[in-house]
C-alpha cells in the first residue's frame, strides 16, 4: 500500500538528486522519507547530519486489525508492514546443544511430581545450567537422576544433558532409603561437581538432606540466588533463606544445594541431548525400614478447607440444603460456606470461607448463591478457577468468576448431579462391555 | 519400677520460635504441632527436650509448650551459636526414647531443617518427614499418616525407634494455658558444647523481598502479549451465561470441571 | 389455748430459722474469703434496700407496689407478732391495744399484697419460675390471714372466750395450723430454702455486696461499679479464676442465694433470646445447686435453650465445667455471654452475673487452655502482635498516612490523647476514625495519638478470661501513657473507654476518659462546632452496652444527634434496656451457635422504628450490624454524622470567644 502511494506522489527533482548523492548531508533523511532503506519499507532509523541517530516514529509499526496503528518494540513485529518479507513463524528457535565431553557434572534430582517435571524442577535445571555453562571453555553437563516412570518428553528442552533413569518397584511411593542408595552409587561412579535438589517438602527437601548427611556435606537449604565468587571453594556464592523465611544467609555454595522455586530462570533457548546413562554397578538392595502402605482414601468432606482441591461452597442463595449436600457428595467436592450460611446455622463454622474464615487455595471453587462480600472474595483470591451459580447477574462474585451461570441454584445443581451420574453410569457400562 | 509395656516413651524436640510478624519469641509452630501429636498419642509418656541458651526470653517461649499440659521440660544448656546436634544426640543416646518427634525446621538461626536428619544419622534410626498423624503403635511398629498435597494422606509403617518430623500439615497445636505453663518445671542440664564455626563465618541478614518473576511471554504479537498480561490482571474475564436452561448451565459447569480434572 | 400454742410455734420457728441461718452461713462460708466491712455493710443495708433495690423494682410499678405491700406488711407483721403473740405484749395495758391494731393493719396490707401475687401467678410470664414459687401466694395468704385472725381477739374485735369451748378448740387448732404453715414458709423457709430464702440471703447480700461502690450514697451520685476485678497473678498459689463453686468468694455465693428467680435477666438476655445455651437465671440457680450439692432437677424455670433440665449436677468441691462430659454447667453456656450487663442492670437483687461468668471463663482459659473457636488464635495474636487480628503492630497508623496525625512521641504533651483502638486495622472503622479526626480538627482541638506505641486495651483478652494477657497489655499501655502529659483520653471505642477508664485504675493507671460522643457534645456546648441542618431520613440510635450500661452515658450521643437537628426515633429497647449487638465479651470470637443471630434481632428492632439510618458509637456494633444481611437501615457512627454536617464557623465569633491557651489547661 505504501509503495503504491509513493508511486503516486509527484517527483521532487531535488530530493531525487539528494537521494543519489550519498555525500549530501540530507542523503539519509531523504532516503528515509522516500522509504528506500530496508528493502522497500520506509527507513525508521538513520544517522542524522550531526552524528545523532534519528528515528522516524511514523515509519515504524503496523496497522492493527482494527485499523489503529500499533508499535511493537519487542522486535518481533507482525501485522503486514512488509508483506514481501514473510513472517518468521513461531517455529522452534531453540539452539541444539550437545556437550560431548563435559568437564564436570552437575547432578540434579528433580521431583517429577506426577511423572512430569514440575515448575520447581525446571527452575532447578535452569540453575544447574548456570553452574554448568558458567565457563564456556570448560562446559559442564547436567545429569538428571529420575526415579520411576515418567511421561515428560521435554527433558532435553529443560536443559538435561545426561539422564539416569531408574525404574524399579523399589522407588515407588515413599522410598527415601532406596533412592539414597542410588544417589550414593551415582556419587561413587560419576562424582558430580554439584548436587542440586528442589527444597520441596515430600520431595527433594527430604532426599537432599539425607544425601547431604550421607556425603558428609553441610547442604545449603532454601537457596534462591547464586552468584559467581572466585574466592569460594566451588567458585560460587549463594543466598539461602533461613529461620522460617526471615533470614537471608550468604555463604559459599556447598556441593549439595537445595534450592527454592524460582531460584533461576528455566531453560528456554537451548535444547539438550538428554542422553541416557546407566550405572555400571548396580546399587545395593536396601532393606527399607519404612514400609509404604499406599495412599489412603480421604473423604473429601473431611479435607481441611485450606487444602481442598475442589470446593462446593454455599451461601445465602441456597434454599435446598439437602440438594446441596447431595451435589457435594456426587461431585466429591469439599463443602464450604459463606459467613451468612454459617451464621444461619446451615453449615459448621469450620466450613466458612473468607478473610474471617478460611483462606482457600482450591483448583476449582464453585460458589452457589454467594453474592461475594469483599471478605469472601479475599478468601478465595488464591483459587485457580471460580464457578458461580447465582440469581443476581450484577453481584461481585460474577465479576470474579471464570464461569457464571445465572439461574436457580437448586435446578442447576440437580441438573449437574444428573449429568455427572449419567456420565459415570455410561463409563461403568462401557467398562462392563469391555470386560464382557 | 517396671514401665508399662504398652507405654511408649516419646521425646519431643522443641525450640524457641519466632513470630513471623513481630519476631517475638514464642513456641515454634511446627514444634508445638509435634507436641500436639505426642499428646494425642495413646499411652505416650511425653518428655520435652530443648537445647539452647538459658535466658528469660527463651524461658517464656518454652513455657508455651508446657502450657499445653506437660509438667516439665529438660533444657540442655548450650551457648548461643553452638551446634546443638552433638549435645542432643548424646542426650537421646543416653536415655533413648522409642519415638522422637521434631518440627521440620526451626524458626531461628539457620533453620535448615537438618537437625532431625543429623540425629537420625547419628542414632542410626529411620526418619519419616511430613507427618500428619500417628495412627498407632503396636509391637514396636508405628503406623503413620504422611501428609501429601491437597489433603491427601499416605500410610507408612516404621519400626521403632524412629524420628518423625511434622510440618504445617500436622494438627494445630492446642492452646497454651497460663496456669500449667507457670507451674511446670524447667530443668536444666549441661552437655558439652560444640560451636558452629561455619555459621559464624556466613553473612546473616534480614530476608530481602525476593524479586517477583516477570511473566515473559515470548511468542506472539504485542497484542497477544498485552492480552495475556491483562487477562490475569482483570481476574479471569469470565464467561457469563444468562437465560440458559439449568441443563445448559450444568453442561457448561461440567465441561469446566472436566477440563480442570477435579471430577473423579 | 392459743396463748400457749402461739409462743411455742413462734419461738420454735425462730429457733429453727436460726439453725437454718447457721447452716446456710456454712454453705456460703465454703467460698473463698473476701474482706467486707461487716458492720458498715449492715448499716448501709436499709438504704441499699430502700433506695437502690427499689429503684430497680420500681421499673415495674405493679410489682413494686405488690412487693411494698407484701414485704412491708410481712416485716411489720412478723415483728409485731413476736411482740404481741410471742411475748404476750398484746395484753399489756399501755401498748397492747395499739400494737394489736397495727398488727392487724400490717397483716391486712400483706394480705392485699398477696392477692396481687396470686393474680400474677394466674397467667405468669415465661420468665417466672414455677415449682415452689407457685405456692408462695398461698403461704403469704396463710400467714397474713392466720395472723390477722389470731389478732382479732387480741384487739377485742372478737370476745376473749371466742376460741374456748369445743367448737373453739377446733377453730383454734385450725388457726394454729394455718399460722404454722405461714411461719414455716415465711420464717423457717427463709433460711432453710424455699422462695422466702431471697429475703434473708438478699438482705445480707445487700449488706456484704462485693461491689459496695455500685450503690448510691446520701451525698448523691448514682453509684456505678462495672469494671472487672483483677486477679492476683504475682502470687503463684492464687487460683486462676473459678473452677468449683467453692472457688467463688463467700459473698458471691451469698449473692447467688439471693436470687428471686423473677427472670428479668432471662427476659433481657440477648443470648437467651437468640437461642444460645445461656439463661442467666438458670446459671445463678446452678451455682446455688453447686454450692449445696446435687442435681439441677429441682429447677422450675426456663432451661438453657437446647439443654434439658436434670442432666447436670455439681458439688461445692466438684468442677463446674468438666474437661470432658458434663458437670454443673457446659462451657458453651459460659461462652455464650456477650457481657452486655443487661442481666445485672435488671436484677432486683443486684446479683453480679457477669463477674461470675468471667471468673469461670478465667479458669477455662488460664487453666484448661480451652477458649473455643477463634479464641485461642485471637489470644495468641494479642500476645504476639498486641492486636487481635495479628496485624503488624508497626502498621497501626497506615490508614492515616495522609492525615499527618501528631504523635505523642513527637509532641510529648497534648490536651487530648486520641485513643484509636484496634479499629485502626479495620477498614470500616478507619472511616469513623477519619471522621473523628476531621471533627477534632474543625474544633481546633489540641490532640495527639500514640501511633504504633498503642496496643490493644486488653478488653477482649480479659473478657475471654485471659487475665494474664490483659494485665500484660494493660501494664505496657500504662507505662506508655505515663511518658506523656495529656488532660484526657478520647476514644471512639466504648470498650477501650471502659477498660482505660474503669479497669486500668486497679493496675495503676488513672485517666480521665471520654467517649467521642461525650467529647463532641462538650465541643458543641462550648460553641467549637457548627453544624448544617440535617436533611437525611429518620434516624434511630443504638446504645452500646459498654457506653450505656457500663458507663451510664445515654444522653451525650442523643444530645449530639439533637444538635445535628436529628429527631431520634427511639427503639423500644433503648437506654439502659438497650439490646446488645452481640459483639461484646468476645462473643463473635467464641461464636456459640444459637437459633438466630443477636445482631439480626437488633436490626429488627431498628426496622420496627422505620429508621433509614442507625446511629452507633462503637466499632463492634458497627461491624456486627453491617454484617446483617438485607438490613433495612444503614449503619453510621456518630462521628460520621458530625463530620458530614460540619460547616465552617463564621470568623467573628471565634475571635470574640478567645480560646484559652492549651498550656493553661494542664494541671500542674
Amino acid at each position: 500500500m505504501r509503495e503504491n502511494m509513493n508511486d503516486s506522489i509527484r517527483r521532487d527533482p531535488r530530493r531525487a538528486w539528494i537521494a543519489r548523492n550519498r555525500l549530501h548531508p540530507e542523503h539519509l533523511s531523504v532516503l528515509a522519507a522516500l522509504g528506500e532503506i530496508g528493502g522497500g519499507g520506509a527507513a525508521s532509523e538513520w544517522l542524522g547530519p550531526n552524528g545523532v541517530i534519528r528515528r522516524n516514529p511514523h515509519a515504524i509499526g503496523f496497522i492493527g486489525p482494527k485499523g489503529v496503528k500499533r508499535i511493537d518494540r519487542s522486535g518481533t513485529q507482525q501485522g503486514g508492514q512488509a508483506p514481501g518479507q514473510g513472517r518468521q513463524a513461531a517455529q522452534d528457535s531453540r539452539r541444539a546443544v550437545t556437550i560431548e565431553d563435559p568437564a564436570f557434572l552437575v547432578a540434579v534430582v528433580p521431583d517429577m511430581t506426577g511423572g512430569r517435571l514440575s515448575g520447581h524442577d525446571r527452575d532447578l535445571l535452569g540453575l544447574a545450567r548456570r553452574l554448568a555453562d558458567a565457563d564456556p571453555a570448560r562446559p559442564g553437563a547436567v545429569l538428571a537422576v529420575i526415579f520411576g516412570e515418567h511421561k515428560d518428553s521435554t527433558l532435553g528442552e529443560a536443559g538435561i544433558d545426561r539422564l539416569l533413569h531408574l525404574e524399579d518397584a523399589a522407588f515407588t511411593g515413599f522410598s527415601p532409603e532406596a533412592r539414597l542408595a542410588v544417589l550414593a552409587a551415582v556419587e561413587r561412579e560419576f562424582a558430580p561437581h554439584h548436587w542440586l535438589l528442589p527444597d520441596s517438602p515430600l520431595g527433594g527437601a527430604d532426599l537432599g538432606r539425607r544425601l547431604a548427611l550421607s556425603l558428609d556435606e553441610r547442604p545449603a537449604t532454601g537457596v534462591w540466588q547464586i552468584e559467581a565468587d572466585g574466592e569460594a571453594p566451588l567458585g560460587w556464592r549463594c543466598t539461602a533463606r533461613g529461620a522460617a523465611e526471615s533470614l537471608d544467609i550468604q555463604r559459599p555454595l556447598p556441593r549439595v544445594a537445595l534450592a527454592l522455586a524460582e531460584c533461576a530462570e528455566p531453560v528456554d533457548e537451548t535444547r539438550h541431548s538428554a542422553e541416557p546413562l546407566s550405572l555400571t554397578i548396580e546399587p545395593p538392595r536396601i532393606l527399607s525400614r519404612i514400609e509404604d502402605l499406599g495412599q489412603v482414601a480421604v473423604d473429601p468432606a473431611g479435607v481441611a478447607l485450606a487444602e481442598a482441591e475442589f470446593i462446593l461452597s454455599g451461601g445465602n442463595g441456597v434454599k435446598d440444603w439437602d440438594g446441596f449436600h447431595h451435589a457435594a457428595t456426587v461431585l466429591a467436592a469439599t463443602e464450604g460456606a459463606s459467613r451468612v450460611a454459617v451464621d444461619d446455622g446451615f453449615m459448621a463454622r469450620d466450613r466458612q470461607v473468607g478473610a474471617t474464615g478460611t483462606w482457600v487455595t482450591a483448583r476449582v471453587y464453585m460458589a452457589v448463591g454467594i453474592s461475594g462480600a469483599i471478605q469472601h472474595l479475599q478468601g478465595i483470591q488464591r483459587c485457580d478457577k471460580v464457578v458461580t451459580i447465582n440469581r443476581d447477574p450484577g453481584c461481585d462474585m460474577i465479576k470474579r468468576a471464570d464461569l457464571a451461570v445465572i439461574g436457580d441454584a437448586a435446578e442447576i445443581l440437580a441438573a449437574l448431579v444428573e449429568q455427572v451420574e449419567q456420565q459415570r453410569a455410561e463409563q461403568h457400562g462401557g467398562v462392563r462391555r469391555d470386560a464382557a | 519400677m517396671q514401665p508399662d509395656s504398652r507405654e511408649i516413651e516419646v521425646a519431643v524436640l522443641v525450640s524457641v520460635g519466632r513470630h513471623p510478624v513481630t519476631g517475638r519469641a514464642r513456641r515454634a509452630d511446627q514444634d508445638a504441632r509435634g507436641v500436639e501429636v505426642a499428646l494425642t498419642l495413646p499411652g505416650a509418656r511425653v518428655r520435652l527436650l530443648h537445647a539452647g541458651p538459658a535466658d528469660d526470653g527463651s524461658e517464656e517461649a518454652l513455657r508455651g509448650y508446657l502450657g499445653m499440659g506437660l509438667d516439665r521440660l529438660t533444657r540442655v544448656e548450650q551457648p548461643e551459636g553452638a551446634d546443638v546436634v552433638p549435645a542432643l544426640a548424646q542426650r537421646l543416646a543416653a536415655a533413648p526414647p522409642q519415638l522422637v518427634i521434631a518440627g521440620s525446621r526451626a524458626e531461628r538461626g539457620e533453620g535448615s531443617g537438618l537437625l532431625p536428619y543429623a540425629l537420625a544419622e547419628y542414632l542410626g534410626w529411620p526418619l519419616v518427614n511430613g507427618l500428619a498423624e500417628v495412627e498407632g503403635i503396636e509391637n514396636g511398629v508405628a503406623t503413620l499418616l504422611q501428609a501429601l498435597p491437597r489433603g491427601q494422606r499416605r500410610r507408612l509403617q516404621v519400626r521403632l525407634p524412629a524420628i518423625i518430623t511434622v510440618d504445617g500439615a500436622a494438627p494445630m497445636a492446642r492452646q497454651s494455658a497460663f496456669g500449667p505453663a507457670r507451674r511446670a518445671r524447667l530443668e536444666s542440664c549441661a552437655e558439652v558444647a560444640v560451636m558452629d564455626k561455619a555459621l559464624g563465618e556466613w553473612t546473616l541478614m534480614p530476608a530481602r523481598k525476593r524479586p517477583k518473576r516477570l511473566k515473559i511471554i515470548k511468542a506472539g504479537s504485542a497484542r497477544d502479549r498485552f492480552k495475556a498480561a491483562a487477562a490475569k490482571a482483570e481476574g479471569g474475564g469470565g464467561q457469563l451465561l444468562t437465560d440458559v436452561t439449568p441443563e445448559q448451565g450444568a453442561e457448561a459447569i461440567l465441561k469446566l470441571l472436566k477440563e480442570e480434572g477435579v471430577l473423579r | 389455748m392459743l396463748d400457749t400454742l402461739l409462743p411455742i410455734l413462734i419461738f420454735t420457728a425462730l429457733a429453727l430459722a436460726v439453725i437454718g441461718a447457721w447452716r446456710r452461713n456454712r454453705l456460703w462460708r465454703q467460698g473463698r474469703p473476701s474482706s467486707v466491712p461487716i458492720l458498715k455493710g449492715l448499716a448501709a443495708m436499709p438504704r441499699r434496700y430502700l433506695v437502690d433495690l427499689h429503684h430497680v423494682v420500681a421499673r415495674d410499678k405493679v410489682m413494686s407496689n405488690t412487693h411494698v405491700a407484701t414485704a412491708g406488711g410481712f416485716v411489720a407483721a412478723a415483728v409485731l407478732m413476736i411482740l404481741v403473740h410471742g411475748l404476750g405484749m398484746g395484753s399489756s395495758e399501755v401498748l397492747g391495744g395499739v400494737l394489736g391494731w397495727v398488727l392487724l393493719a400490717a397483716s391486712a396490707t400483706m394480705f392485699v399484697g398477696s392477692l396481687f401475687v396470686a393474680k400474677r401467678r394466674r397467667n405468669p410470664p415465661a420468665r417466672l419460675s414455677k415449682g415452689p414459687w407457685n405456692r408462695l401466694w398461698k403461704s403469704l395468704m396463710a400467714f397474713s390471714l392466720g395472723v390477722f385472725l389470731i389478732t382479732l381477739p387480741t384487739v377485742g374485735l372478737l370476745p376473749e372466750g371466742f376460741l374456748e369451748g369445743s367448737g373453739g378448740w377446733i377453730l383454734a387448732l385450725g388457726l394454729a395450723a394455718v399460722v404454722a404453715w405461714g411461719l414455716g414458709e415465711m420464717i423457717v423457709g427463709m433460711t432453710w430454702g424455699g422462695p422466702m430464702k431471697h429475703a434473708f440471703a438478699g438482705a445480707l447480700h445487700l449488706a456484704f455486696h462485693r461491689r459496695p461502690e455500685r450503690f448510691s450514697t446520701k451525698a448523691g451520685g448514682e453509684g456505678r461499679s462495672t469494671g472487672l476485678k483483677a486477679l492476683n497473678l504475682d502470687d503463684v498459689d492464687a487460683p486462676l479464676g473459678v473452677e468449683k463453686p467453692a472457688d467463688f468468694t463467700w459473698n458471691q455465693l451469698l449473692g447467688f442465694d439471693a436470687c428471686v428467680q423473677c427472670g428479668r435477666c432471662e427476659a433481657v438476655c440477648p443470648a437467651f433470646a437468640a437461642g444460645q445455651p445461656l439463661n442467666p437465671k438458670k446459671l445463678i440457680q446452678d451455682m446455688v445447686v453447686g454450692m449445696a450439692g446435687g442435681s439441677d432437677a429441682g429447677y422450675a424455670g426456663s432451661p438453657y435453650p437446647g439443654k434439658p433440665v436434670g442432666e447436670h449436677q455439681g458439688s461445692p468441691q466438684g468442677p463446674i465445667v468438666a474437661r470432658q462430659g458434663q458437670a454443673l454447667v457446659d462451657a458453651e453456656t459460659l461462652w455464650s455471654c456477650t457481657t452486655c450487663r443487661a442481666c445485672v442492670e435488671e436484677c432486683p437483687m443486684m446479683i453480679e452475673h457477669v463477674d461470675a461468668i468471667v471468673d469461670m471463663r478465667r479458669f477455662l482459659t488460664l487453666e484448661h487452655g480451652n477458649t473455643p473457636n477463634k479464641g485461642a488464635e485471637v489470644l495468641g495474636n494479642l500476645i504476639a502482635t498486641d492486636n487481635p487480628g495479628g496485624f503488624d503492630p508497626g502498621s497501626r497508623l497506615h490508614w492515616a498516612a495522609d492525615l499527618d496525625l501528631p504523635l505523642m512521641a513527637d509532641v510529648k504533651q497534648a490536651e487530648v490523647l486520641l485513643w484509636l483502638g484496634d479499629g485502626a486495622f479495620d477498614m470500616r472503622n478507619q472511616r469513623t476514625l477519619r471522621a473523628l479526626v476531621k471533627v477534632l480538627r474543625a474544633a481546633e482541638v489540641d490532640f495527639a495519638v500514640l501511633g504504633n506505641e498503642e496496643r490493644d486495651s486488653g478488653d477482649v483478652a480479659r473478657r475471654l478470661g485471659d487475665e494474664a494477657t490483659f494485665q500484660s497489655l494493660a501494664k505496657r499501655n500504662i507505662a506508655t501513657l505515663a511518658k506523656y502529659r495529656f488532660q484526657r483520653i478520647v476514644t471512639c471505642d466504648p470498650h477501650s473507654f471502659h477498660v482505660l477508664g474503669n479497669e486500668y485504675g486497679e493496675l495503676g493507671g488513672d485517666y480521665e476518659v471520654r467517649h467521642h460522643s461525650t467529647f463532641i457534645a462538650e465541643l458543641y456546648d462550648t460553641d467549637r462546632l457548627t453544624f448544617s441542618p440535617w436533611k437525611g431520613g429518620s434516624v434511630t440510635y443504638h446504645d452500646p452496652c459498654y457506653l450505656g450500661r457500663y458507663n451510664g452515658e445515654y444522653e451525650a450521643p442523643r444530645r449530639v444527634l439533637r444538635a445535628l437537628g436529628i429527631q431520634v426515633a427511639e427503639m423500644e429497647r433503648s437506654g439502659s434496656r438497650s439490646r446488645c449487638c452481640g459483639g461484646g465479651g468476645g462473643a463473635p470470637i467464641t461464636d456459640i451457635p444459637g437459633k438466630q443471630r443477636i445482631p439480626d434481632m437488633r436490626m429488627n428492632d431498628v426496622k420496627e422504628t422505620g429508621a433509614e439510618l442507625v446511629a452507633v458509637g462503637c466499632p463492634q456494633c458497627t461491624a456486627m450490624f453491617e454484617g446483617v444481611v438485607d438490613a433495612s437501615a444503614e449503619v453510621r457512627d456518630i462521628a460520621e454524622f458530625v463530620a458530614d454536617a460540619l460547616v465552617d464557623r463564621p470568623a467573628a465569633p471565634v475571635e470574640s470567644r478567645p480560646r484559652r491557651p492549651a498550656v493553661e489547661e494542664f494541671c500542674p
